[in-house]
């Protein structure tokens, strides 16, 4: 399912973060921007966003990228998915008259500094190299039900009208993907 | 601590999308902050997030975006070491940020301090606690109900529930949980709509009835 060309695009991402964090490299911004703003702005008009609105959340989203990337541990999470995470911060913290951003912050704050099972926890990368696996694994109706289900966070009713299918169909189909995804990703917890 | 009870593979996807509404969400964040296990799953599925933006169907920017964004560029953010505040009263992290209400009675042997948090969906979270050996009344739930316990630990009929451990409990669920003999209990509630009591002796228990 998903294609081997951009998960290369991924693994230089870690490296164009870096140089941003050590040297202020625009360059390694701009290649930043033309992967990940196209990206950001169709996940923000999945979750609902107007096209406009959507531009403005990526650039936002890739401007704290640029700031906070003295941050980005690659240890800890694959510059993928810590983007991922800044889009989905800054996300909740748009969203008006909701303290999810307090949460998150609360969450994050007690992540240990090290690794917290020396012994047996994965590092970023073969945690990524993983779970991109895993999904390869999955059937294209099933990477879409997961994702319009979990990352999209649509009710059971709506991906039904979405993709014209019984909610019955929807439902097993929900409970299928992510019981393949979880014995897939097996022992990674 | 051995954490028997875990919030579902759905609930860890939905907390690491930020899909998930804040009442639980606060649930989710005490289990977390308790459990390594879970946090590691959050992670992946944060990975899976990562995999599932770099394969989504690219929007095109508008002409000049990226040179608006270049000029936007300004100092980076030092790293600052993070401070871990305590929250007060011995309060799990997650809840540190928000107004916890006074301990009440609401009934033999049952506190309960109010979580202010609000919710579009009609999700209440309080704290409870539990003299030893409170039996609470056969209930059941209008919606969901989720719990994560910080001390102490209670049985019902889907097992035992000790510090850590989480119970996401849905409709469908009926249940007379009793505390435990030796400790007590100390937990976090999310609870959606209202408790229906089971039996008229329960009814009688009217404090309770406001939970």
């Amino acid at each position: 399912m998903l294609h081997d060309g951009r998960a290369a695009a991924g693994n230089n991402a870690a490296d164009w973060i870096r140089a941003i964090a050590e040297s202020q490299d625009r360059a390694a911004f701009a290649a930043l921007f033309e992967f990940y703003a196209p990206r950001i702005k169709a996940m923000l008009m999945r979750l609902g966003a107007a096209a406009d609105a959507a531009e403005d959340f990526a650039q936002e989203t890739l401007l704290t990228v640029w700031r906070k990337a003295a941050y980005f541990d690659p240890a800890r999470a694959s510059a993928s998915a810590w983007i991922f995470t800044i889009a989905r911060n800054l996300r909740i913290d748009r969203l008006r008259g909701d303290n999810r951003a307090k949460l998150y912050a609360a969450y994050d704050m007690v992540e240990p500094e090290g690794p917290e099972n020396p012994d047996s926890a994965l590092n970023a990368a073969e945690r990524d190299a993983r779970v991109r696996a895993a999904l390869k694994e999955l059937s294209q109706e099933q990477v879409r039900v997961v994702q319009l289900s979990f990352f999209e966070g649509r009710a059971h009713g709506d991906i039904a009208t979405l993709l014209d299918l019984p909610l019955g169909t929807v439902k097993s189909r929900v409970r299928l993907a992510m019981a393949r995804l979880r014995n897939l990703l097996g022992d990674l917890q | 601590m051995t954490i028997i009870h875990h919030p579902s593979d759905a609930t860890l996807a939905a907390f690491a999308s930020g899909t998930l509404d804040e009442a639980r969400g606060i649930v989710v964040a005490a289990h977390l902050s308790l459990c390594a296990q879970c946090r590691n799953a959050v992670h992946a599925f944060e990975e899976a997030g990562g995999a599932l933006l770099d394969d989504v169907t690219p929007e095109a920017m508008s002409a000049g975006a990226l040179q608006r964004a270049m000029a936007a560029l300004g100092p980076l953010d030092i790293i600052t070491p993070a401070i871990h505040e305590g929250a007060a009263d011995d309060l799990p992290a997650p809840l540190s940020h928000y107004a916890v209400g006074p301990w009440r009675w609401i009934g033999r042997g049952v506190q309960w301090r109010p979580v202010e948090v609000a919710s579009d969906e009609g999700v209440r979270v309080f704290m409870l606690k539990a003299a030893p050996g409170t039996r609470l009344p056969r209930h059941r739930h209008t919606g969901t109900e989720w719990t994560c316990v910080f001390e102490g630990a209670f049985t019902h009929d889907l097992g035992r529930y000790g510090s850590g451990d989480f119970d996401e409990a849905d409709a469908s669920v009926e249940h007379n949980p009793v505390v435990d003999a030796a400790h007590g209990c100390v937990c976090l509630v999310a609870l959606q709509g209202h408790i229906e009591l089971q039996s008229w002796l329960g009814r009688l228990i009217q404090p309770f009835v406001r939970i």
